[in-house]
């Protein structure tokens, strides 16, 4: 399977940023600091389980 | 004039006291914040800065050296009072074991309920969070990431110090002390606000992955799939016994749009490197060159200034390895000056906060 860190990377954004454009910045900077840089992960990037699992627990934070 | 500053070196925690009442005046202080040097006995000074202000909600911390408007101090206190126009609203929570993942949420339910809104719908334009740590607590990272999940209000601070003498760091909240905790606040501002993060180092251009780490330990046992301090020492092209007294100098920093968040080398274990803030499997690095921290903070207040329009105050966190450097340097004076005419506190700190936890960087909150 292929794509899907960058489909959960996209929807952190979506639901935290809300198209304010600096706040696209912030979140993207937050998660460089975890450890996960945004602009490496195409929709054809691997499944990497490791990068999943950090971005479910973002992902379980914000709700 | 709705933010006033005050500082006093004088002997006694009594006379500190009467030196800063004297100075604030009748103020009609809603908020102070002081940093303290450790040789005040931070209980003691805790509660009598508070018992001077009774009527403010009062929050800061201990320091390795002071700043305040022109000077960089040492054993003295430093204190900034907001009256209500510069700031509408406050609430301050102690975080107490900050490691404990539950620790932040429990303060976030109490500035929900103060602020009757989620912090997760909070307007990062209205409000602006302060942080500071028990420096020795080695929990920054992990607060200010689960802070970062929950929120997009900023939080911007600093680790307490205690003049390098690393025994206990302390965090003041509403005339107390605590150590192994840290002290979070939010405002809601009457006036616009801006954030400065300044570090003064330019990207070498070589790259240290992070192949190996224990993140808990804040130590990295391999880059580049070699062991963390042959890889450093390969990279700056000197011996491994040579390599720590680059450390200084030649940080390592994740490059954000260009931006270093500095990463400071501690010490080597073994073969692997110790560093002062959070390094993550993965992470690329990038190793950096100091440049000129007169200059450069000098830019980025000048920047500030042209962004508001002017600058009613400055909360200044200034990491302790930049004040050493420009002690080194006999640069404190420069640095005070660029200070001179902004009503201006401030601390040497172990460790700055802004978005995440950095090294060798002056963090600071601006007030038009």
């Amino acid at each position: 399977m292929a794509g899907k860190i960058k489909q959960m990377i996209d929807s952190i954004i979506n639901q935290r940023a809300k198209d304010n454009p600096m706040l696209v910045g912030v979140i993207k900077s937050k998660l460089m600091l975890k450890g996960i840089d945004p602009n490496k992960f195409t929709a054809t990037s691997d499944d990497d389980p490791a990068i999943i699992a950090k971005l479910e627990a973002v992902m379980k934070e914000m709700k | 004039m709705y933010i006033k500053t005050a500082y006093s070196t004088k002997g006694t925690s009594d006379e500190v006291i009467q030196d800063l009442k004297s100075q604030i005046g009748a103020f009609d202080t809603k908020l102070l914040v002081f940093f303290s040097s450790p040789r005040l006995a931070p209980n003691i000074i805790s509660q009598k800065v508070q018992n001077a202000f009774p009527g403010a909600q009062v929050f800061g911390c201990t320091t390795s050296g002071e700043i305040v408007s022109g000077k960089m101090l040492k054993n003295s206190l430093v204190a900034m009072a907001f009256d209500a126009t510069a700031v509408n609203d406050v609430k301050i929570e102690v975080v107490e074991n900050p490691k404990n993942e539950n620790s932040v949420r429990k303060a976030f339910t109490a500035f929900e309920g103060h602020f009757k809104s989620p912090m997760a719908e909070m307007d990062p334009a209205k409000y602006v969070g302060m942080i500071f740590v028990d420096g020795l607590s080695g929990a920054e990272e992990k607060l200010i990431d689960k802070i970062g999940d929950l929120t997009n209000v900023t939080f911007i601070g600093g680790s307490a110090g205690d003049d390098l003498k690393f025994e206990a760091t302390h965090v003041f909240a509403n005339g107390k002390s605590f150590s192994n905790a840290a002290v979070l606040a939010v405002l809601k501002p009457g006036v616009p606000f801006t954030f400065i993060k300044t570090q003064s180092f330019c990207d070498l251009g070589k790259k240290l992955v992070v192949t190996k780490a224990n993140e808990e330990n804040r130590e990295v046992i391999e880059f580049n799939d070699k062991p963390a301090a042959q890889a450093y020492a390969e990279v700056l092209g000197v011996d491994v016994e040579e390599a720590p007294n680059r450390f200084m100098h030649n940080p390592v920093g994740l490059l954000i749009d260009g931006v270093p968040f500095v990463r400071s080398p501690q010490r080597i274990k073994g073969s692997s490197m110790l560093f002062y803030c959070g390094v993550t499997e993965g992470m690329e690095l990038s190793l950096l060159e100091s440049t000129d921290i007169i200059d450069d903070t000098r830019q980025a207040v000048a920047h500030a200034k042209q962004d508001l329009g002017s600058i009613s105050g400055i909360i200044n966190i200034n990491c302790i390895l930049r004040t050493l450097e420009l002690d080194q340097k006999q640069l404190s004076d420069d640095y005070g000056k660029i200070f001179s005419d902004v009503p201006t506190i401030g601390f040497s700190s172990y460790g700055e906060q802004y978005i995440g936890h950095i090294n060798q960087t002056a963090t600071m909150l601006v007030f038009k």
